[in-house]
């Protein structure tokens, strides 16, 4: 009854209902207990997840909060703290019923004056607050309903709503007023719960007993499903040298790391203990022009650039080898990919370079690319693309400073840089909408002179947030693609793929887009 | 002794003034956003001018200035922008982590260092005093991170003796503790080590060379009393100026180690501070590390009097 509700709903906008659903019968634990211990990469600064967009907070941060709705496996919105949902025929109320018998770490029963509440704290320091921009109000006429109220209607309201990159987590009403960044201790409904946090140390979790799975579904998908804690605890230990991940993997201290050095994979593959998983399409490498600056303001420099580029050698070098060659601002394995524009990329077309740059009057002016060292794939592609454009003659300049002050520069002035380099690997995940934001203003990072947006990209844009199918807004959004490669007002190079690796003796660990705790196992 | 001690103490007061003044002006100069920091790699314009305005970050360096010293006043360092922790709770989290480690670190300095410095002095021109200064070099000459990872090898994947990395605290479990502790603390020494054995040979062999201690000898002194009573405890004056570099060194230099063994020390704290542009963590946690220097270098004046009583004298 319930999945059929769900299937409805998606249905109703035009999304892919999860595979999973056809599963007999719901997972259940093929073994209980063991204490994995998981090696993470970065740092993480808080685990207030409503105010930080860090990857390292949501990887441990979102094995214990829940959502009202969050993604499936292929990034669909699907359902979570809610068993159904109807949106108005005008498009001005979302009324979400919510699941009964729900109960959060501290033993509250979860009701809609929690949801309300949590609500309340993400308008007010939310760090993507502006997902509610165009709500009026919100409503809770009984414990088990929540409803939303649009001041005006906005089809892509429930994309926004269900994006885990600073999800709405729902926690107990009385943390309402729990200042920004504050919120270090999570209390949810997820199926692990904190036990101890030691900054810059490790996280620790454990089974949270009373966790209710969602029944809708029989299997764990995205950041939803049915859920089930398998494993006694879990501590995400910080080891931030990849070295000492790889040791921690090989000795067994870690069963489970994230972003194992290319280096030491030949040998890891031998290891019969160990076994090697990638999570293609985890990031887009891209370089954003300044076209407010000459020499890049002039479009046939931008496109001389563009036409000099290699990509293969440019990812090589940024991900240590481990790479796709990819078109544009979305993963091919997600159903908003298009490879609009593909005419325009990988070029390596050294006299189609030249002949720009006789046709824009290219006299050596230097064309600075703004990198940083904190972030290596950012450093290394600078360093290839550099040496890519100084060989068809353009003066190619690189300025490293560090990712704050890249940052800082990219933002505040239109001057001393020409190209900044960046990563996107969250916001293609989670569609074109959420990716394409960074191209128009406020904040298009191409820097459009005096500040108005291209037309070509803003009346694109404009579709792409209103239209009211899903197909019409696709059709925006590789128009809006072609658009900006064609004009070259950012030049992404493909995508990236993140290499983890667990003890043999783990199973149900699937790579995603943070390291999910829950239908994973340990047998002997 | 008091007169030295509270002269000392008064004396730190500007010091700590001048270096919060000079730590919160340096950082505020340093170009870089805390709030593009915080937000991560894609974060929108808007996003990052939201974490600004909730942080505070959008008032002026000068209202940012008083209202820290305003807080300072009354005991309150601020809260951290990162960690959303007040910065005293941070720092006193961290804090016995780097000590610990540091006092095991330096007890295996002074062990080896000053063993084997000694040795060296009293076996001038042996096998045993060149092997000594070889291992010195050595100390000296290897990067600690390049040390660590050897060890990490050796001891944690080949022969499973100790763990790869991570922290058990002291109190919790000492055993724990001592299997964690004990790589870093090795990479930590041993460069230390290097350093004071060259020191203490160097010194030794000079007061060695002195009348008094040829005096000593010919009045049929047994050797072990001449080294340790009249030679070691002269010696130990221009030596403990060097261990008081070598505390220093130990508390405010232990960051790389400390990332290589995932130690969450203080070290590791200010550097992602820095490198974050969180700047009340900075502040804070420099001047609550400057005061402990501060601390450390009063002791050796004062152990200088207990050793010295010229200084004692030429103080009062």
């Amino acid at each position: 009854m319930r999945v059929a509700a769900s299937a409805a709903i998606f249905a109703a906008f035009g999304v892919v209902l999860s595979s999973t659903l056809a599963v007999a019968a719901p997972f259940k634990c093929p073994n209980v207990g063991g204490n994995f211990v998981f090696g993470q990469e970065a740092n993480i600064n808080t685990l207030d997840q409503m105010t930080s967009l860090t990857i390292s907070t949501r990887n441990i941060a979102m094995n214990m909060y829940e959502t009202l709705m969050t993604r499936d496996e292929n990034n669909n919105p699907i359902l979570e703290l809610a068993e159904a949902m109807t949106e108005a025929p005008d498009g001005l109320t979302y009324t979400f019923k919510l699941r009964q018998g729900i109960k959060f770490h501290n033993g509250k029963p979860m009701t809609s004056a929690d949801v309300a509440a949590s609500f309340d704290r993400y308008a007010k320091i939310g760090i993507q607050r502006s997902t509610l921009d165009n709500v009026d109000r919100w409503e809770t006429p009984d414990p088990f309903t929540f409803i939303i109220r649009m001041k005006q209607a906005q089809p892509t309201f429930i994309e926004a709503l269900s994006s885990f990159s600073a999800p709405i987590v729902v926690f107990p009403s009385e943390l309402r007023d729990t200042p920004s960044m504050q919120m270090t201790k999570p209390i949810g409904t997820g199926p692990f719960e904190l036990m101890e946090v030691s900054p810059g140390s490790h996280v620790k979790m454990k089974r949270y007993e009373g966790y209710q799975p969602n029944t809708a579904y029989q299997e764990r998908t995205g950041f939803g499903g049915y859920k089930q804690a398998c494993l006694d605890t879990v501590t995400f230990r910080i080891v931030t040298e990849p070295g000492a991940r790889v040791a921690g993997l090989k000795t067994g201290e870690l069963q489970g790391v994230e972003d194992l050095p290319t280096k030491s994979l030949p040998e890891l593959k031998k290891d019969p203990n160990i076994t090697i998983l990638a999570l293609n399409n985890w990031w887009i490498q891209i370089a954003n022009p300044n076209t407010s600056f000459p020499p890049t303001d002039n479009v046939l420099v931008r496109k001389a650039i563009q036409a000099a580029l290699d990509m293969d050698e440019i990812l090589d070098a940024a991900s240590d080898g481990n790479y796709r060659l990819n078109v544009g601002f979305q993963y091919p394995n997600q159903p908003t990919y298009t490879d609009a524009g593909k005419e325009t990329y990988n070029l390596r077309d050294a006299a189609l370079a030249k002949k720009y740059l006789t046709q824009a009057g290219y006299k050596g002016e230097p064309v600075i690319l703004l990198t940083n060292k904190d972030y290596a794939p950012m450093y290394n592609s600078a360093l290839v693309m550099q040496q890519q454009l100084q060989a068809v003659g353009i003066n190619a300049q690189m300025k490293v400073v560090d990712w704050p002050t890249s940052v800082q520069m990219m933002q505040n002035t239109t001057e001393g840089w020409n190209f900044h380099f960046t990563g996107w690997g969250t916001q293609p995940a989670l569609g074109p909408l959420a990716t394409m934001q960074f191209l128009v203003q406020p904040g298009a990072m191409y820097k459009p002179k005096g500040g108005i947006d291209d037309a070509d990209l803003l009346a694109a844009w404009k579709d792409m947030n209103t239209k009211t199918t899903a197909a019409e807004r696709q059709e925006a959004f590789a128009r809006m693609q072609k658009a900006v490669l064609e004009k070259v007002y950012s030049l992404p190079f493909g995508s990236f793929t993140k290499v983890q690796g667990v003890r043999s003796n783990v199973k149900g660990f699937v790579p995603f887009r943070i390291p999910r705790m829950a239908n994973v196992w340990m047998t002997n | 002794m008091l007169g030295i001690l509270v002269r000392r103490l008064a004396s730190a007061v500007p010091i700590m003034l001048m270096v919060s003044l000079i730590t919160f002006t340096m950082i505020h100069m340093i170009p870089g956003d805390p709030a593009a920091a915080i937000a991560g790699l894609a974060a929108t314009q808007d996003q990052i001018a939201n974490i600004r305005a909730d942080l505070g970050l959008d008032q002026p360096v000068l209202t940012q200035l008083l209202r820290w010293y305003g807080n300072l006043l009354q005991g309150d360092l601020g809260r951290s922008l990162l960690l959303g922790q007040p910065v005293l709770e941070a720092t006193m989290e961290r804090l016995p982590v780097t000590l610990a480690l540091s006092a095991y670190a330096l007890v295996l300095t002074l062990v080896i260092g000053l063993g084997s410095g000694i040795i060296a002095a009293l076996r001038q021109n042996t096998w045993v005093d060149q092997a000594a200064m070889l291992f010195a070099m050595i100390g000296i000459s290897l990067p600690n991170f390049y040390l660590g990872l050897l060890m990490i090898i050796l001891f944690a994947v080949e022969l499973r003796w100790l763990p790869t990395g991570g922290y058990v605290p002291l109190l919790q479990d000492p055993l724990g503790w001592l299997a964690t502790s004990t790589m870093p603390a090795i990479s930590l020494a041993l460069l230390l080590a290097g350093l004071l054995a060259r020191i203490t040979r160097s010194t030794m062999l000079e007061v060695l060379r002195q009348d008094y201690i040829r005096t000593a000898r010919a009045k049929g002194l047994p050797r072990r009393q001449v080294v340790i009573k009249h030679a070691l405890s002269n010696a130990l004056i221009p030596i403990t100026t060097v261990i008081g570099i070598i505390v220093s060194l130990l508390i405010s230099g232990s960051v790389v180690t400390e990332t290589l063994f995932s130690i969450p020390g203080i070290g590791q704290l200010l550097t992602q501070a820095v490198l974050n542009r969180d700047y009340p963590m900075v502040q804070g946690g420099l001047l609550i590390t400057t005061a402990l220097l501060v601390l450390v270098n009063i002791a050796v004046d004062v152990f200088y009097a207990v050793l010295d009583p010229r200084v004692r004298y030429d103080d009062a």
